[in-house]
């Protein structure tokens, strides 16, 4: 036998005038707390509606009070006592009740959802019951609760968060971009400033150097300048190109593109165009299709063959 | 609605450091991002909680009334929330137990108020004689 003390719920059971109106009291009670944006004067007032025709016989502050406290003793009590004493179409008149209570006018809230679901259990109301009940207090179907455990019903009740995180996102990538541009420029010219400087350092040194050199350079250019110029102005256009094409690579070894020049193709050929151009030229240029012409003849194909293929092993050894 | 704290492992009061190493840990790549969604923030978090509680209430309600396998409790709520019946008694039993407890100990209070009134009268007359007598002895001694 317990020795505790009657709870203040017990007390106004024992107090009250009729056991079932006062259980129905606190259940519709809990279902009113779990309803939001609802003041509570607004509560209080929407509960003593509902229990105009109730004969509990005391005043209904407690009731919500033992309610908002969220008390699980009190609530089971109650559940017990309604279970014990209501006849099937009492339950659905409480049911009734307590979707009303609900749902005056706005939504269902979640809690509110499985209090519903609980209570009808309790009452022994079928689901398919409760959905037609619910659709014709409503107006609309009773839908499955949402579930605030999954990332869908943040991206829909939480939209303004995603939005502004992808606002924040593209700043930040906006931002990043300056700064990497910003460092760039920072790069360039502190780059600039250095080669400069080497410039500076060296143009003194080499002065000193120039000078020098320049009696002995005289001498050789004049000895070279014949056969350079034979040389660029054959292949200048391709070396234009080329230094166009890759100017951000180290400048392109001269060789490369005199050896492209020789199998007669741009620069920037493909190895597989070079194979290709390679054995079109061997077989123009073979000395063995020579054979019946002059040994004049025989010898210049040679020579051309002979530099078609060092030109075209060069460019397999080095090339790409 | 499922019960994440159960599912990642760890206890409802974890800190946040706690939390984002169960997330991180979770094999589940489903389970993991609606995690993150719901708990990277702290106000998601705290709605959730509310949620959690109100839930885990309807459970223990149901557990006690038998009602763990009714129609209307289905889904994930009944794999997370169900508990097992425990072996706490109908609280309208112990209701009626204490009513009837209570009224057992007022009829005896009735029943022994006859000898109680009985004893308290001789008491307080004979506490009235020796009152009377000691200070006619100091009177008449002075």
């Amino acid at each position: 036998m317990s020795i505790a003390r009657f709870s203040p719920f017990e007390l106004l059971l024992l107090k009250s005038r009729s056991q079932v109106d006062t259980a129905k009291l606190l259940l519709l009670a809990w279902v009113l707390v779990h309803r939001q944006h609802v003041s509570e004067g607004q509560r209080r007032r929407r509960l003593a509606q509902v229990s105009v025709h109730f004969r509990h016989g005391h005043e209904l502050a407690p009731i919500i009070h033992i309610a908002q406290q969220q008390d699980l003793k009190a609530i089971q009590l109650a559940a017990e006592v309604l279970r014990k004493e209501c006849s099937k179409e009492h339950s659905l008149g409480v049911m009734h009740q307590a979707i009303t209570v609900a749902t005056d006018s706005g939504e269902l809230s979640l809690a509110n959802h499985y209090i519903l679901r609980f209570l009808a259990d309790l009452l022994n109301v079928e689901p398919l019951t409760l959905n037609t009940l619910f659709q014709e207090l409503t107006g609309s179907p009773l839908a499955t609760p949402e579930d605030p455990s999954r990332d869908a019903y943040w991206r829909i009740h939480d939209a303004d968060y995603y939005a502004q995180k992808a606002r924040e996102a593209e700043a930040a990538q906006q931002q990043a971009r300056e700064a990497q541009e910003k460092a760039e420029r920072q790069e360039k010219k502190r780059q600039q400033e250095e080669a400069e400087r080497a410039h500076s350092k060296a143009q003194a040194e080499a002065e000193r150097e120039r000078n020098r050199q320049q009696e002995h350079a005289r001498r050789q250019e004049q000895r070279e300048h014949k056969k350079r110029q034979q040389r660029e102005s054959q292949q200048e256009g391709a070396k234009q190109r080329s230094s166009y094409q890759r100017a951000s690579s180290p400048p392109p070894p001269d060789r490369t593109a005199r050896a492209l020049a020789v199998l007669g193709l741009m620069p920037g050929a493909s190895q597989v165009e070079v194979r290709k151009a390679y054995r079109r030229m061997a077989q123009l240029h073979h000395p063995d299709r020579f054979y019946t012409e002059s040994e004049h003849q025989i010898a210049l194909a040679s020579a051309r063959f002979q530099r078609i293929k060092s030109a075209y092993d060069y460019l397999m050894h080095t090339y790409r | 609605m499922r019960d994440l704290y159960q599912r990642l492992g760890v206890s409802p009061q974890a800190n946040d450091e706690e939390l984002q190493q169960a997330v991180a840990r979770c094999p589940n790549s489903a389970l993991r991002q609606d995690a993150k969604a719901v708990f990277e923030v702290p106000k998601r978090r705290e709605s959730y909680n509310q949620a959690l509680t109100t839930l885990s209430d309807i459970g223990q309600l149901r557990a006690r009334l038998g009602l763990t396998h009714g129609a209307h409790w289905q889904g994930d709520v009944a794999n997370d929330f169900s508990l097992p019946a425990d072996q706490a008694v109908s609280r309208h039993d112990e209701l009626v137990d204490r009513v009837s407890h209570a009224v057992i100990l007022y009829n005896r209070l009735r029943g022994l108020r006859g000898i109680w009134l009985l004893i308290i009268t001789f008491f307080v007359g004979t506490g009235i004689g020796v009152a009377l007598g000691f200070i006619l002895s100091k009177t008449l001694a002075a």
